[in-house]
């Protein structure tokens, strides 16, 4: 049964070549190519899902690619719990969301180039889940980047499309050259780079340690972590679909993806976790403090994105990798289906900021609804999906003895809540604030929506529960806090008003408003000085290279002026002098030709005279 | 009695003067007559060796034909003068020197 | 020399008791001088008639030296045709041609003295050649006659008599061709 695991790749690659060679031709029927092709995938991934869940895990080669030194590096996939449910969560909420697009994208001129992209990602995406080693990620996780920056930039005309798109790609570049880096030491050092050996390698604590943060890296960059985070929330001038699948449900998942898949390498020693831990721990309460303040519908979506990654890598740096992949698996669905919706919201409104919204609920039902219950996932209210899995990920953290980190997670959950429901209170509820037209999305839009809605509402119990009512009783409670503060700002408006407390704590409202200045201090420390240096390679290019050409250039034209001069004076001159010569002398002599006989004659005796002068004085 | 040698002196000297007439003269009948000079003067020579000499007729004979041969120049370059004259106009030889550079 | 007219010329000096061979010579040199003056005449007057004369007068004393050579024929030949014949002809084309009366017209033209200097040459280098050349003494054989002339002629020297005749007969037709006047 999982023997063909490898096709599930292949049916989206399929996808991508015909529509991006026939996608003209095709027009509106590229959709459905791509999503079918989603889909064959669904049902293979589907069975071999069940066919791990029934016979356990098996790894196995597919065929050899390089052969070097007794070294051999083959294709290979790997079809263990993590990636089956990997692959059904890819699937599924790929499917969905393409279909989703249908409506979406329907006026776009790139229709068939949208959806070749698309299955362009969800090849490179199922690809990077099924490699069992460090060589095929790498080829994929690039395919995934390459895919990220193609479609943030889809609508390229847009000039801060363009912008985001370089942005995203140059940040996880970044990231990606530690994972190079990580990867190169780890052959260096152990000449082995499947997955399945991280396990026991004989290498020593250090290098160990080098590498496993060099690999973090590579998820630093790819989920959007502190420092890397920046190009997250610029990736939302792409299409809602896409900021759907890549940054909320798939992408960003990789770099968590990463971190379970090497998890061997970390837990060999202790302290490339502890960096694990905290670098999610300080994410996940930046961001969530940014979003507070933030607003612009798909702005509060993407910092909450990297806020809940900052939590699944606070998880899985304490151990607690079940919670972690768990809630990874949760916050696929939901984030898809708060983006979804966000998006179908835009669609009716053609506004971003929700100060412009209101009362949509009664406006779109479907659309309002399933906002409302992905919002419930995400704040942790049970029984949805949610609660379970941020419940499993507080407990694990408190069972490793973590005091502080336990607080920074406690306050980012509290957090978490108000601020997911202080969108949904502005949007959703009371009077509209400006002039709105808004009408529900069509029904390709809308049934997505309700099938993640109950992925949202079900999906905590695909995992055994354990029951642990303290822990619960106290995540539930965090989870209503949050919503009761948001509650009373924003609906009641009580004397706890908005506009005072702006003003009582000012400085702390611009410092998180500015996002804490990271770009800012990124564009005066790293930008600034990178253009300053191009432009003075730039400068010396064109002044002292093309100087150089240039004056050779000058040069050959002194020369070419001097051969001018010597031809035409020297050259010539001689020629010229030779001809004069004989023009002189002829002139000299011509005149012997007087056309007079007398003159002849003259020089014929005076000849004569001298012949006899000769010979009389005794010449021979 | 008249030693050889005056006479040859006598051609010399009718000579040279013909030849400076020949060379000096600006028209065409002047250059002519010093012509006949100068044959005159190769005549004095050859009956000069012929009697000199003795018992030879070639001398005077030659000297004949001499006679008859500066006629008939004298004719066809006298002819020839009339002919220039009536073209050009002019009996300076000055003026005739088409052949000239 | 003693033949011939001169002979007889200077036995009829000798009646008169003059001493002959004195008067024979001075006979010479005077008509001598006078064909070098005559000859001067031709190539230096202004008036190209006068020069006509003076050539005529020059071919007479050239006659007269004939006569001191014992060649009687030659010096009549000499009169009747060169004097009688060419220079006439010569004074038809002067009249024909020249404009005799214009006396402001120079004979000689600019190479004067240089012809001069070449003449004068040629003529020293002559008289070198001759006065150091070993001559024989005269002999005092019989110079031949006219008769001997005239047998030479027609023997010895017929060709050349005949193509006198042609070349004559050339210069005629060449003159009279030359000579027309074209219509």
């Amino acid at each position: 049964m999982v023997g063909y695991a490898h096709f599930i790749p292949l049916f989206p690659f399929a996808a991508f070549a015909v529509n991006i060679l026939f996608g003209r031709k095709l027009g509106k029927m590229s959709a459905l190519v791509s999503i079918g092709a989603s889909f064959i995938s669904l049902v293979i991934a589907a069975v071999t899902f069940i066919g791990n869940s029934h016979y356990g895990e098996g790894s196995y080669m597919i065929g050899r690619w390089l052969s070097f030194g007794g070294i051999s590096l083959d294709f290979g996939v790997t079809v263990d719990p993590l990636s089956c449910m990997m692959l059904m969560v890819v699937t599924v909420v790929g499917t969905l969301i393409q279909v989703y697009s249908i409506g979406y994208m329907r006026d776009d001129k790139r229709y068939s180039r949208f959806f070749a992209y698309m299955s362009l990602f969800m090849g490179s995406m199922l690809g990077l889940l099924l490699s069992d080693n460090f060589v095929m990620l790498y080829i994929f996780w690039e395919g995934v980047g390459l895919c990220s920056y193609l479609l943030i930039s889809f609508w390229f005309e847009r000039p801060a499309a363009a912008r985001a798109g370089m942005k995203a790609f140059i940040t996880t570049r970044i990231g990606d050259t530690g994972l190079l880096i990580g990867i190169l030491l780890l052959f260096f050092a152990t000449k082995t780079l499947y997955f399945r050996d991280l396990g026991n390698l004989a290498i020593n604590d250090t290098t160990l340690t080098v590498i496993a943060l060099l690999i973090f890296c590579g998820a630093v960059g790819k989920s959007a972590q502190f420092p890397l985070h920046v190009w997250l929330p610029d990736a939302m001038e792409g299409p809602t679909p896409v900021s759907a699948l890549i940054h909320a449900a798939t992408m960003v998942a990789a770099g968590v993806y990463l971190v379970a898949r090497t998890y061997g390498l970390f837990l060999a020693h202790h302290s490339s976790l502890i960096w694990v831990a905290y670098i999610g721990a300080i994410t996940a309460f930046m961001a969530a403090t940014i979003a507070t303040v933030n607003n612009d519908i798909k702005r509060i979506l993407a910092y909450s994105t990297i806020s809940q990654l900052g939590f699944m890598m606070l998880a899985l740096g304490v151990g607690g990798y079940d919670g972690g992949t768990f809630h990874l698996m949760t916050h696929a669905f939901f984030k898809a289906l708060l983006f979804l919706c966000a998006g179908s919201v835009i669609h009716a409104v053609h506004t971003q900021d929700i100060f412009k919204m209101g009362g949509l609920l009664g406006k779109m039902k479907a659309t309002g609804w399933t906002f409302l219950i992905g919002a419930l996932a995400i704040a942790g209210v049970p029984p949805l999906s949610g609660f379970w899995s941020k419940d499993e990920i507080l407990s694990e953290i408190l069972r490793e003895g973590h005091p502080i980190l336990f607080g920074v997670a406690v306050v980012t959950s509290l957090l978490t809540a108000f601020y997911m429901f202080r969108l949904i209170f502005v949007v959703l509820f009371g009077k509209p604030r400006s002039e709105l037209r808004a009408h529900e999305s069509p029904a390709v839009m809308t049934v997505p929506l309700g099938i993640l809605a109950a992925f949202s509402i079900f999906a905590g119990f695909f995992k055994p529960v354990k029951f642990e009512p303290l822990m619960m009783g106290v995540s539930a409670a965090i989870s209503v806090t949050g919503i009761g503060m948001a509650y009373m700002l924003y609906i009641r408006n009580n004397k706890i008003l908005p506009a005072p407390l702006r003003a009582r704590f000012a400085f702390l409202y611009r410092l998180v408003s500015n996002k804490y200045y990271v770009d800012e201090i990124y564009d005066a420390l790293i930008i600034r000085p990178c253009m300053r240096f191009a432009d003075i390679a730039a400068s010396f290019d064109s002044r002292v290279v093309d100087g150089a050409v240039n004056l050779t250039a000058y040069l050959s034209i002194i020369a070419g002026k001097v051969q001018c001069w010597f031809d035409l004076y020297v050259v010539d001159g001689i020629v010229n002098m030779a001809a004069n010569i004989t023009w002189l002398c002829s002139a000299v002599f011509r005149r012997l030709q007087t056309g007079l006989v007398q003159n002849y004659l003259l020089i014929a005796f005076f000849g004569l005279a001298i012949m006899i002068l000769l010979k009389l004085t005794g010449g021979q | 009695m008249i030693p050889q040698s005056h006479f040859l002196i006598l051609g010399a000297v009718l000579f040279a003067m013909g030849l400076y007439g020949a060379l000096t003269r600006r028209t065409a009948i002047g250059i002519l007559m010093s012509i006949e000079l100068i044959l005159n003067a190769a005549n004095i020579n050859l009956i000069t060796f012929n009697k000199f000499i003795g018992n030879e007729t070639l001398g005077q004979v030659f000297a004949l034909f001499v006679i008859a041969i500066a006629a008939a120049s004298a004719v066809i370059g006298l002819v020839l003068v009339i002919a220039v004259y009536r073209n050009m106009k002019t009996i300076f030889t000055e003026k005739m020197n088409i052949l000239k550079w | 020399m003693m033949n011939g007219l001169i002979r007889q010329l200077s036995d009829i000096v000798n009646n008169y008791g003059l001493p002959q061979d004195l008067v024979v010579q001075a006979s010479f040199y005077v008509i001598a001088g006078l064909a070098c003056v005559f000859a001067f005449g031709v190539v230096a007057m202004r008036n190209i008639f006068h020069c006509a004369v003076s050539l005529a007068l020059c071919l007479f004393c050239v006659a007269g030296v004939y006569l001191f050579l014992d060649a009687e024929f030659l010096a009549i030949v000499q009169v009747l045709i060169y004097v009688g014949a060419i220079v006439t002809l010569f004074i038809f084309a002067i009249m024909l041609t020249a404009n005799i009366e214009d006396r402001s017209i120079r004979q000689a033209n600019r190479q004067v003295l240089v012809s001069a200097a070449v003449a004068a040459a040629i003529l020293s280098f002559f008289i070198f050649i001759i006065i150091g050349a070993p001559w024989k003494a005269a002999s005092a054989d019989s110079a031949p006659g006219l008769e001997d002339i005239g047998r030479a002629l027609m023997s010895a020297y017929a060709l050349p008599f005949e193509f006198i005749s042609l070349i004559l007969l050339a210069a005629l037709v060449g003159a009279i061709v030359i000579g027309k006047v074209k219509k």
